[in-house]
């Protein structure tokens, strides 16, 4: 960029606007890779353990899910280390503390629900003695992934995602309602394609296409 | 009435510097650099310029062992930012100022 004094106001909004918006593209361009691999490692594991669930004795084979969260987070820091960061800000900070929140409330829910099912934990935890509780756990999960794609996809300023984030949600919420047991795991391995792979994909054909 | 505007702003490269650490907490001066394609001897002078008027701030640190050069823009700098965007307006024709 040359040092040039003598400009018009209508290139100092250019230049203010072009510079904003680079910050911006910085920090959508580097969300695509993770909501892949992310959507990715959910597929991969709900698939797997619908298998093992439905020929290999039964739900205990959730436990697997255990493994979904450091097998993603290791992918997502190599990943982190092969593209170029950028740099920190609200809006970069805000999406990792969606998908946070995300991961705490869901996994503290679903691994509450777990455990009382492998008898871990009393069901008086979570209902009164001798009622009958009924949680579509794959319903509620569907639900926040949908919320958490929505809300990603306002702070990215991104339609796409956003009507990938509500349709993930809402579909996956009443899809789930649908399906007992081990088929859950087909809306749960849809919802993640919705709600994750395709926004990231979107966004990296995107910034591919800037480029 | 046009209003005056600040000429430490009215200079695309130093326009584009705070333009860019608006947005963001804190930029590292290579990240500035690519974004603004400046040459690293007129970035450093003109962010000398900003961080003299008190419009950036200036960290040099350590990243490991590697030497890191952080730029944040202050308070001030912020004020000044939304002064020169409000100055502008005054500039732009009749319909487009808003």
């Amino acid at each position: 960029m040359e040092e040039k004094n003598n400009m018009t106001a209508e290139r100092s909004l250019e230049i203010i606007r072009e510079s904003i918006e680079r910050s911006q593209r910085a920090i959508t361009k580097n969300s695509a890779l993770p909501l892949i691999w992310w959507g990715s490692v959910v597929v991969v594991f709900s698939l797997l353990i619908l298998y093992l669930w439905k020929y290999q004795g039964g739900p205990v084979w959730n436990v697997l899910w255990l493994a979904l969260w450091p097998l993603g987070y290791l992918g997502n820091r190599l990943i982190d280390k092969h593209q170029t960061p950028a740099p920190p800000s609200f809006v970069g900070k805000t999406i990792g503390h969606i998908w946070a929140s995300f991961g705490i409330v869901c996994g503290f829910i679903g691994w509450t629900v777990c455990f009382i099912g492998l008898g871990v934990l009393p069901m008086e935890l979570i209902a009164p003695q001798g009622h009958v509780v009924c949680i579509s756990l794959t319903s509620i999960i569907a639900l926040c992934f949908g919320m958490g794609s929505t809300i990603t996809g306002f702070v990215l300023k991104s339609l796409a995602i956003e009507i990938c984030g509500i349709i993930g949600g809402v579909g996956g919420f009443f899809l789930a309602l649908q399906f007992g047991g081990a088929e859950q795991l087909y809306v749960m391995a849809a919802v993640s394609v919705v709600s994750l792979m395709i926004p990231g994909l979107i966004v990296y054909l995107q910034n591919k296409g800037k480029e | 009435m046009f209003k005056p505007l600040d000429p430490l702003l009215h200079s695309e490269l130093r326009l584009a510097v705070v333009s860019l650490l608006i947005g963001v907490e804190e930029a590292e001066f290579p990240y500035i650099k690519e974004q603004t394609g400046a040459t690293a001897g007129n970035l450093s002078v003109q962010i000398d310029k900003l961080s003299a008027a008190g419009y950036v701030e200036v960290e040099k640190t350590f990243k490991g062992k590697r030497p890191c050069t952080l730029c944040r823009i202050t308070p001030a700098g912020l004020q000044a930012f939304e002064a020169y965007v409000e100055a502008l307006r005054t500039y732009l024709p009749v319909g487009q100022s808003s």
